[in-house]
């Protein structure tokens, strides 16, 4: 099976700012809005027409720090619809080669985007420059989960390998063999990093949420299971867009999310699933989680930090048990003939439920796409949190609002959120 | 690249990596000699004519401000991984080649000038390489 190389010309709209709008009229916020992320509809639109063979090649390019989570749910789904049989082997090497990127998306996120806001840094480069042994090793972390990546994705960056049937190439044992050591090392600094999140002084913000993620009977759900919610809503792919309905909203170019039958939002993410996936933890995990400070239900969005370490110390320690199990599929694909049909499938990206549809033809070609990411669907939510939490600063200066305002925003690790300063906050006080 | 790549090959020790976000590259700078960053860049007031090429050469000194940062959603670019990865000393010789964008809002292909420019940037990338690789 020859890959062929797909260039994709394609400069999607990209927004690198985003803006908060908040009227307060006698202490009381009147009005709250929040406009910061451009859902990927040009790729739904440039996906129509394509073969299902290309489109593990171009809805990776979606999101730098998760192309594996774009594929993963683009290639599950299509293999259902076909009803492919993947070979031996290939479930385990996918899962793997989506912990490397939970490792290198979490990392991220922990030290360069969310640490500098605790700690008091203007931006992570300000506090490379005070505590360049912490944000090395941090870098060190994210690399392996990096390598990981590059060494089952085929390519620095850019996955090529993962297919519709398979892999089109699939690595040796004894490649993978040779990251055990440094995910051993890995694992034991962990329990310190989640010593570290837990030191950080951080607001206290409990609140009643209906978080939503995968479960799966026998793991911690990442590829494959359905989706609970802590409210008790038991549904899946195929049910999925009954259940939350995106509302267009006034002057916004985004699409909400909310639970279709109440209106009300929800949120996906770290958190989420480690509420709805304790029991699937792994040993160092657990204990990490407790370190940095979690203690399960955790309905507190600035404890999303914690989880995305106790997550980190699952994907590494799981990643050394499938290493140690691994035989290389072969071969590495099958050869996928195409149904008419529609193809649904979620899986749970770093930030949280990706979930993609896509009506193909006879052919094999895409009809329609639809493309619902984790951060869509925390918006709802996001502004929810900062109309509960603004009133308690609103006293305080507005760059000091708006800096907490962007740690609430920040807790969702929104694709966003690597911005330093993202938001321009529009207050107006009567 | 494609059509420097040719040029590229002949020279021993030179690696085209494809950087989707940034951030990504922020440690590969500590494992090379020399890098060259070949990105779009998007001057800020039109300054510059779309496929005009930009050249800056960065010793140990931080990224000067007029190379702007991300053009992507993911807001930390090449300015902020160069900066990083100057923060952490681990910044080798860095040349960043950049051509001007015509415009970044949603649509296939790239502008007629940008395309029009881009044997002279695969020109530029190589004769980068070789300056780069010679003792």
């Amino acid at each position: 099976m020859t890959h062929r190389s797909v260039e994709v010309p394609v400069v999607a709209r990209v927004e690198g700012e985003g803006a908060l709008h908040v009227r307060v009229d006698d202490g009381e916020i009147t009005d709250l809005r929040l406009e910061i992320y451009e859902p990927p509809r040009f790729f739904e639109a440039f996906l129509e027409g394509r073969h299902f063979s290309e489109v593990p090649d171009i809805v990776p390019r979606i999101c730098g720090i998760c192309p594996v989570a774009y594929q993963m749910s683009a290639i599950y789904g299509l293999e259902r619809l076909f009803g492919v049989q993947v070979p031996a082997g290939t479930r385990e090497l996918r899962r793997l080669l989506y912990l490397g990127e939970w490792i290198e998306s979490h990392v991220l996120h922990v030290f360069l985007l969310a640490a500098p806001d605790f700690l008091g840094y203007d931006s992570a480069i300000e506090m490379a420059a005070s505590e360049p042994a912490m944000v090395k090793r941090a870098l060190g972390l994210k690399r392996i989960g990096n390598d990981l990546m590059a060494l089952i994705g085929g390519r620095e960056i850019h996955p090529v390998s993962p297919r519709v049937g398979g892999f089109s190439k699939a690595p040796r044992p004894a490649d993978l063999q040779a990251f055990v050591p440094r995910l051993e090392a890995a694992l034991d600094e962990m329990g310190g990093i989640a010593d570290f999140v837990a030191g950080l002084p951080k607001p206290s913000f409990p609140r009643p949420a209906e978080m939503v993620a995968m479960v799966h009977p026998d793991e911690y759900a990442i590829n494959e299971g359905t989706l609970l919610s802590t409210t008790g809503r038991a549904f899946d792919a195929e049910t999925f867009e009954r259940v939350s309905r995106e509302e267009h909203v006034e002057h916004s170019n985004a699409l909400h999310s909310v639970m279709a039958d109440t209106g009300t939002p929800y949120f996906v993410g770290p958190l989420a699933r480690i509420n709805l996936n304790a029991g699937r933890l792994t040993a160092t995990a657990r204990e990490c989680a407790e370190r940095a400070g979690l203690s399960l239900p955790e309905t507190d969005p600035f404890f999303s930090m914690a989880a995305r370490v106790a997550e980190t110390a699952l994907a590494i320690e799981e990643s050394i048990a499938l290493i140690r199990s691994y035989r290389s599929p072969d071969p590495p694909m099958v050869d996928p003939r195409p149904r008419a049909g529609r193809a649904t499938w979620t899986t749970e990206a770093p930030r949280g439920t990706l979930y993609h549809r896509y009506d193909v033809d006879d052919e094999g070609r895409i009809v329609m796409a639809k493309i619902v990411p984790p951060t869509s669907q925390n918006l709802r939510h996001m502004e929810a949190d900062l109309r509960a939490f603004v009133p308690s600063v609103l006293d305080r200066p507005d760059e000091e609002l708006t800096r907490l305002c962007e740690m609430v925003v920040r807790n969702y690790d929104p694709c966003i959120s690597c911005a330093t300063h993202f938001l321009t906050l529009d207050i107006e006080r009567h | 690249m494609r059509l420097a790549a040719p040029r590229l090959a002949a020279l021993p020790g030179v690696d085209i990596v494809e950087v989707g976000a940034p951030i990504n590259a922020a440690h590969l700078f500590a494992d090379v000699d020399a890098a060259i960053v070949v990105d779009a860049v998007r001057t800020p007031d039109g300054r510059r004519e779309p496929g005009e090429l930009v050249r800056l050469e960065l010793g140990d000194e931080r990224l000067p401000t007029n190379v702007g940062s991300s053009l992507s959603s993911h807001g930390f670019g090449v300015g902020e991984a160069i900066a990083l990865a100057a923060a952490l000393g681990d910044l080798p010789p860095v040349v960043v080649l950049g051509i001007e964008a015509g415009g970044t809002t949603e649509g296939t292909g790239m502008s007629p000038p940008v395309g029009a420019a881009l044997d002279a940037l695969a020109d530029l990338i190589a004769t980068e390489a070789e300056r780069l690789s010679s003792p």
